[in-house]
């Protein structure tokens, strides 16, 4: 895939989401069902390296230009990722008495909630190509049970879950 | 700008990368964590920026396209420093993390030929996708109070059944989902 393209179609993902994961559904439509660049497995491996990674939360679009052109879709998906925020410059310049609107709060919460819908809808063909056996199965229920409690705690679940999941094959 | 009647001293564009390099790759406890940090050094403690240039910041980053905690970093340092400062903080406050999940991918391709390497893969991604549902919910359960339950459910549902079973977009689906809220005020 072309890197301008590549470029694009992240920067259009990253530009209709108002927070980490919520680019996914856009993402997965172009990557996954479109262009046929990712699969749902790399997709989901994808979300998995954003999660492991310090900072702020997003960057798995980094782990998607990764998996689609190597360093150069990496530095694609930084770019993409880095793009959107410089729009607060000109709302600072010209929308700052705005932010406070209660109309545009509201859409903002409706977006958010539409967003939570959209995640669990994109959530669902990664989960049948992930969770192919009781163990998966298992592991995923622990960790969003888990994350409900100890939201910060991505990295730890990620090294639990890999453990466990090697238990799983030295114990069969 | 908004700063300009407050700033005390203006930072050296290399000490504004390293207080966003170090605020936003080392700071624990996700976005919200990182922005107190923000309002505390560079308010309270540097005096760079007026606490009114954090708290209008802070507003319309919540409404940028993106991640919050970046357009926070670019909002504020260009108050500061300008066009070069918000460029400075949102590269500071990203490049290393990108640098790590490059990392962490490669790892995952390069492992995919040992058993017991993807074994422990597969168990990374199950629990990515309980993360998926953890991330779900986190973003809906703030408006399931008494007030807001029925606005926040029926719009959550109404993008599932448009996604899923009318085969919108999800851009039409945020498209319409904001328009709902215009008409049917979401309360604070």
């Amino acid at each position: 895939m072309n890197l301008f393209l590549l470029y694009l179609l992240l920067t259009k993902a990253t530009l209709t989401s108002f927070s980490g994961t919520t680019s996914l559904p856009v993402i997965r439509q172009d990557f996954v069902e479109h262009y046929h660049q990712l699969t749902d497995r790399q997709l989901n491996a994808a979300m998995a390296a954003g999660q492991a990674a310090p900072g702020p939360n997003g960057l798995y679009v980094v782990s998607v230009g990764y998996f689609v052109d190597g360093v150069p879709g990496g530095c694609a998906g930084l770019l993409a990722v880095m793009t959107p925020p410089f729009l607060i410059i000109p709302m600072l310049q010209f929308l700052g008495r705005w932010a406070d609107n209660p109309r545009i709060q509201s859409a903002l919460r409706a977006v958010t909630v539409a967003a939570a819908g959209l995640v669990l809808t994109t959530a669902l063909p990664l989960a049948r190509d992930a969770l192919t056996g009781p163990l998966p199965v298992v592991i995923a229920i622990g960790s969003f049970a888990f994350l409900l409690f100890r939201q910060r705690a991505t990295v730890l679940v990620i090294g639990v879950a890999a453990l466990a999941g090697l238990l799983g094959q030295v114990l069969k | 700008m908004l700063n300009e009647e407050v700033t005390i001293e203006k930072p050296t564009l290399y000490k504004l990368f390293l207080l966003f390099l170090r605020l936003a790759n080392l700071t624990f406890g996700g976005g919200d964590a990182i922005m107190a940090a923000m309002n505390t050094e560079l308010v309270s403690a540097r005096k760079w920026l007026s606490q009114e240039g954090y708290s209008i910041a802070y507003a319309l980053a919540r409404i940028t396209p993106g991640t919050n905690v970046l357009a926070c970093c670019a909002g504020t340092a260009w108050q500061i420093r300008g066009w070069s400062g918000a460029v400075a903080a949102v590269l500071a406050a990203s490049t290393p993390a990108a640098i790590a999940v490059m990392v962490l991918t490669e790892g995952y391709g390069a492992l995919q030929s040992s058993a017991a390497a993807r074994a422990a893969i597969a168990g990374t991604l199950a629990a990515a996708v309980g993360m998926m549902g953890t991330a779900a919910w986190n973003l809906l359960q703030p408006y399931l109070d008494r007030r807001r339950w029925l606005p926040a459910v029926v719009i959550a549902s109404m993008s599932v059944a448009l996604l899923e079973w009318l085969s919108f977009s999800p851009i039409r689906v945020l498209g319409v989902a904001a328009l709902t809220g215009l008409v049917w005020r979401i309360p604070e």
